[in-house]
């Protein structure tokens, strides 16, 4: 947007008469006289069935602006937030996303439709949605992914309650790393709650599972173990095949948590044996965008069935062309509606659209480039910060990807407020840690980051 | 629209038919029942050996458009499941009197059982 | 008119006739890692994607849009989506680099983010009213979740959870309305409707009872009625101590002309990707705030955003049921609902309503189709008659249309249920009914032959179903 654009200008067209009407409906007064006449009413108001007792007269008190108006209205809002240089992630993350992905996914035939109701006229997006789902067949190496879920929490929700229903024994408990981010936590104990599931953690120790322990808090009634590579604090963990043997034995799903970047590097996740695979796709199509995700969620052959959001499978035309369009939807609310696998109607497509097409721009080559950096720079910004008397950076003594927590001699809290003071926002994820998140984005200002936090532990 | 109705069965009035077949009672769904579903995508079967009391939900049709629960109207033990429409569940569109087949359980025809008239009667 | 939609005709490698090949069918990629500093056995052996130069990704997604249809095609009707137009300076608003955050800066540091989120919350309680509202979750039925864990956590508050495991729900509700009770744990009690097509005041005075924990409503209903009785209703489900839940689908039809909390309405969800114009995406994004009565507000998701002496700050509420999403819901969807009503303001609103209900009205009037039930507002239930409604929805696409929501509700048969919403002009209005009337009198072959003017053909779904081949991973195992 330029500031040509920026001209006191109020962008209703002239059409309309004293601006009581809505810029967005185009009828006339004219039209207007010459619908309610072909209808048989003579005003709009006749055309309301609404009882006078539950009737509002009143006003919201929200004047009309223009469209000038409403743009530097948020500007000025949003300009309320401070200037500073995110060193954040813990579960979302700032990439760079190349323009492309906007001009593409922006176009309005993308934007403006719908569910794919009517395959035949919506080819193109059915088409996108298969493509993402086929790129996190391949991230995953599991055989079916949905086209998205609301984001990596929300997920992680579905994943526990698919778990329990594909369970031949009934279970109860649903295992997760005390690292999670508690807000994650929630959601899942909300999902887990319907579900009538209840949910405990297992210690890591030194940002890895503690096998011994998780050994320990397995049980037969246990129906899904959850475990995240990368870990909140940014840790890989080097055991997942033996978490999903533990799982495996005791007839626990194992659900591995992860994310698109670092599936392009790590581990595949079908080879050490994960059932269900959920995260944030949208670490590649969106930027930082206050908390706003894409929900991944892959699984096995044998869970198909029970697999909840959106599926796009191929078919054929009645002229022999192949063809895409939603399927398996008896799965579905709005046929099985309380049977159904889940209650979500609307998802991220939209979202999906412009991971597949980040992921496209990227290719293999590029997305295990990025995946690969993100090693690097965690590794190389951890010894930088090592090197600063006061601070002990990885605190975990694993390889990280992407984020690490670096303890501090000062407290946490003050290290974090004087970072800030200094145009640096970092995580504080206890009383002398912190967290810091590298990204492309951000690695251009590390040099700063790392004298400022000399100057804060002198 | 006239669905087929062969007289030597009997029904319920859900929509599953009943071949008594000397060592065990043989259970399928109707003509009228598969028109009304459409194409069957899916079927999933009780188990063999699994023992069921008569009125149970004990297996699952689905179409592309509606799942429908199948419930037995025979008591006693599954003897016997039709695999074969497992994988191609289109079966019970094409033939379901005869290789559509579901199941096969031990029990005994319910006397309330429909014959072929007082069936086509509730299907008109 | 004389449609046609783009459609380009190409083989795969392997001879198969597509319209644009996959990704994986032109390039792909496969790679290993061999310089990365990390032990062999925590790096996975290979990665195999596509990769095209950006000129070919820019083709290949520009021939894919074009063989998708749009709002800005022509009509959308789909009943109980509300497809209006999107703005496009909400997608300015939302492109806004100083919204681009991180959620868990401090709030010194958001306090333009918290700004937006907490003007919005008063926004949408005032336009409901209700006494607040929650922006967390991220679509309609995400709403209805939060919306029955409040009514739980109300009830548990008053130790009556127990007891209440039944949630009502009308037999032509929406089927989010019934798996979101079923993900709840609660019982789903199905109403059928009365010869009108309302909610009939006496089986619902038999339907609930001490188990009853909420009964849930869209007014106007999915016939596009308005409930006449909502304040009956909304009295008999709080005599027997439940709470009355308002589905947000239909709210087009109602903005500045009536409110859910006037009707006794407890707690709501708003679907701003319908009523609040931000775009469809697809199939979303979309969300579902929730608003709520005085009474519940303590219930409700955490964090929350306050006001204290001109700044915001995040809170969570005494018994907040927890969360309904890793962070505070769809942040880019939300800033574009803001921006939308902040334009219209009560003026805009109110005119938005008058718009639809006009545009819904003059439609039926031009169709040569049955309606049985009315007077209908924003949308109504035609009948396709003695013709199957899907076959004439397909016909319909050879129009250059996109037909309405067809075969719901249940009990109109052959329902054709379509809300063209207030941004259709006359001629799009027009164009609209000459499908609905052609389609209706175009033979059986052409009914069966439909379509045929759309990218594809009639897809054949029971092989979908039958053999699910869900990535291009699956066609290559089949090949």
């Amino acid at each position: 947007m330029t500031t040509m654009q920026r001209i006191q200008h109020d962008g209703t067209g002239g059409s309309h008469e004293a601006d009581e009407s809505s810029p967005f409906a185009p009828q006339t007064p004219q039209e207007v006289e010459a619908m309610l006449s072909a209808i048989g009413a003579d005003s709009v108001e006749e055309l309301f069935d609404v009882p006078e007792a539950v009737a509002f007269d009143g006003e919201f008190d929200i004047e009309a602006k223009s469209e000038f108006e409403v743009v530097t209205e948020i500007e000025d809002l949003l300009g309320r937030n401070a200037d500073r240089t995110e060193f954040l992630g813990r579960g979302h993350y700032d990439h760079y996303v190349p323009s492309v992905v906007d001009y593409l996914s922006l176009r309005s035939e993308f934007l403006t439709s719908y569910t794919q109701y009517q395959p035949e006229t919506s080819q193109g997006f059915l088409q996108a949605l298969f493509e993402f789902q086929s790129m996190i067949v391949e991230l995953t190496g599991l055989d079916v992914a949905n086209c998205s879920m609301y984001d990596a929490a929300t997920a992680l929700g579905e994943a526990a309650a698919l778990a329990a229903r594909v369970r031949d024994t009934s279970g109860s408990r649903v295992l997760v790393p005390e690292t999670i981010r508690s807000e994650r936590r929630s959601v899942l104990e909300n999902y887990a709650d319907g579900a009538e599931l209840t949910v405990e953690t297992y210690p890591l120790v030194d940002g890895n599972t503690d096998f011994d322990a998780l050994s320990d808090r397995i049980g037969e009634d246990v129906v899904m173990v959850y475990a995240e590579s990368p870990t909140a604090r940014g840790t890989i963990e080097e055991r997942l095949s033996d978490v999903a043997a533990l799982a495996d034995e005791h007839e626990a799903a194992f659900c591995l948590g992860s994310d698109p970047v670092a599936l392009a590097l790590l581990e595949e996740p079908a080879a050490v044996g994960a059932d269900i695979v959920i995260g944030d796709a949208s670490v590649l199509g969106l930027s930082a965008s206050h908390g706003m995700g894409l929900g991944l969620f892959a699984v096995k052959e044998g869970y198909l069935r029970q697999v909840p959001g959106r599926l796009v499978g191929t078919s054929e035309t009645a002229d022999g062309r192949r063809a895409y369009t939603l399927t398996l939807q008896t799965r579905e609310q709005h046929i099985r509606k309380e049977r159904a696998t889940s209650n979500i109607c609307t998802n991220q497509a939209w979202v999906a659209l412009r991971t597949a097409i980040h992921v496209a721009s990227l290719g293999a080559t590029g997305l295990s480039s990025l995946a690969e950096e993100c090693v690097t720079r965690a590794a190389e910004t951890a010894a930088r910060l090592d090197e600063i008397d006061g601070v002990s950076a990885p605190a975990d003594d694993r390889h990280h990807f992407r984020e690490f927590v670096a303890r501090t001699e000062r407290p946490a809290a003050e290290v974090a407020s004087e970072l800030a003071d200094r145009g640096f926002l970092v995580h504080e994820v206890g009383e002398y840690e912190i967290q810091v998140c590298v990204t492309e984005t951000n690695s251009g200002e590390v040099d700063d980051l790392v004298a400022a936090v000399r100057e804060v532990l002198v | 629209m006239t669905y087929e109705t062969p007289d030597e069965l009997r029904y319920t009035d859900s929509h599953e038919w009943i071949d008594d077949r000397g060592d065990a009672r043989r259970i399928g769904i109707t003509d009228f029942a598969q028109d009304e579903l459409g194409d069957v995508v899916f079927v999933e079967l009780p188990a063999e050996g699994e023992s069921l009391e008569s009125g149970a939900a004990c297996a699952v049709v689905e179409s592309i458009k509606a799942v429908s629960d199948i419930y037995t109207p025979v008591s006693g033990t599954v003897t016997a499941t039709n695999d074969a429409v497992l994988d191609q569940p289109e079966l019970l569109n094409t033939d379901p009197y005869g290789e559509g087949w579901l199941f096969e359980i031990d029990g005994q025809v319910p006397e309330d059982a429909l014959d072929a008239d007082e069936y086509r009667e509730q299907i008109e | 008119m004389n449609y046609r939609q783009a459609t380009w005709g190409r083989e795969t490698e392997g001879g198969e006739a597509v319209n644009e090949p996959l990704l994986s069918e032109k390039r792909t990629e496969t790679v290993t890692h061999d310089d990365v500093d990390l032990p062999d056995e925590l790096v996975r052996e290979e990665l195999t994607l596509p990769e095209p130069a950006e000129p070919e990704v820019a083709s290949h997604y520009t021939r894919l849009s074009q063989m998708t249809y749009s709002v800005e095609h022509g009509p959308y009707p789909l009943g109980s989506c509300t497809m209006k137009y999107n703005p496009k300076f909400i997608e300015d608003v939302a492109a806004l680099e100083e919204g681009a955050i991180h959620p868990d800066r401090p709030d010194e540091y958001a306090q333009g983010t918290l700004a937006v989120l907490h003007g919005l919350q008063e926004y949408l309680a005032e336009i409901g009213g209700m006494a607040t509202a929650t922006l967390q979750p991220p679509a309609g039925a995400a709403g209805e979740f939060t919306g029955l864990l409040v009514a739980r956590a109300y009830h548990r508050s008053n130790g009556e959870d127990d007891e209440r495991r039944e949630v009502i729900v009308p037999a032509s509700a929406h089927g989010t309305n019934f798996a979101s009770a079923a993900m709840c744990g609660y019982d789903v009690v199905e109403l059928p409707s009365d010869e009108d097509g309302r909610v009939p005041v006496d089986a619902l005075e038999e339907a609930v009872g001490d188990s009853t924990a909420a009964l849930m409503l869209t007014n106007p209903n999915t016939l596009g009625l308005f409930e006449r009785n909502i304040s009956e209703i909304a009295d008999i489900v709080h005599d027997a101590g439940g709470l009355l839940y308002y589905d947000g689908a239909n709210l087009n039809a109602l903005l500045g002309r009536a409110r859910p909390g006037d009707m006794g309405f407890d707690i709501m969800h708003y679907n701003v990707h319908k009523t609040f114009a931000t775009p469809h995406g697809g199939g979303g994004p979309g969300a579902g705030p929730v608003g709520v009565t005085e009474e519940l507000a303590e219930f409700l998701p955490r964090p929350r955003v306050r006001e204290r002496d001109g700044r915001y700050e995040l809170y969570d509420p005494e018994r907040s049921i927890g969360k309904v999403h890793g962070y505070q819901g769809n942040w880019l969807v939300l800033v574009k609902a803001y921006a939308y009503i902040a334009r219209l303001g009560d003026s805009g609103l109110e005119d938005t309503s008058a718009k639809a209900v006009l545009n819904a009205n003059y439609l039926a009037e031009q169709i040569d189709y049955d309606i049985p039930y009315g007077p209908f507002h924003h949308e109504f239930a035609a009948t396709a008659g003695d013709r199957d409604a899907a076959d004439v929805a397909k016909r319909m696409l050879d129009y250059g249309v996109h037909p309405p929501t067809t075969k719901w509700p249940e009990f109109v048969p052959e329902a054709m249920l379509t809300e063209p919403t207030e941004s259709e002009n006359l001629d799009s209005l027009d164009d609209l009914a000459a499908a609905f009337d052609a389609a209706m009198t175009d033979s059986e072959e052409e009914l069966e032959a439909a379509p045929s003017k759309t990218t594809a053909r009639r897809i054949d779904q029971a092989d979908a179903a039958r053999n699910p081949r869900l990535s291009w991973r699956a066609l290559d195992e089949e090949e």
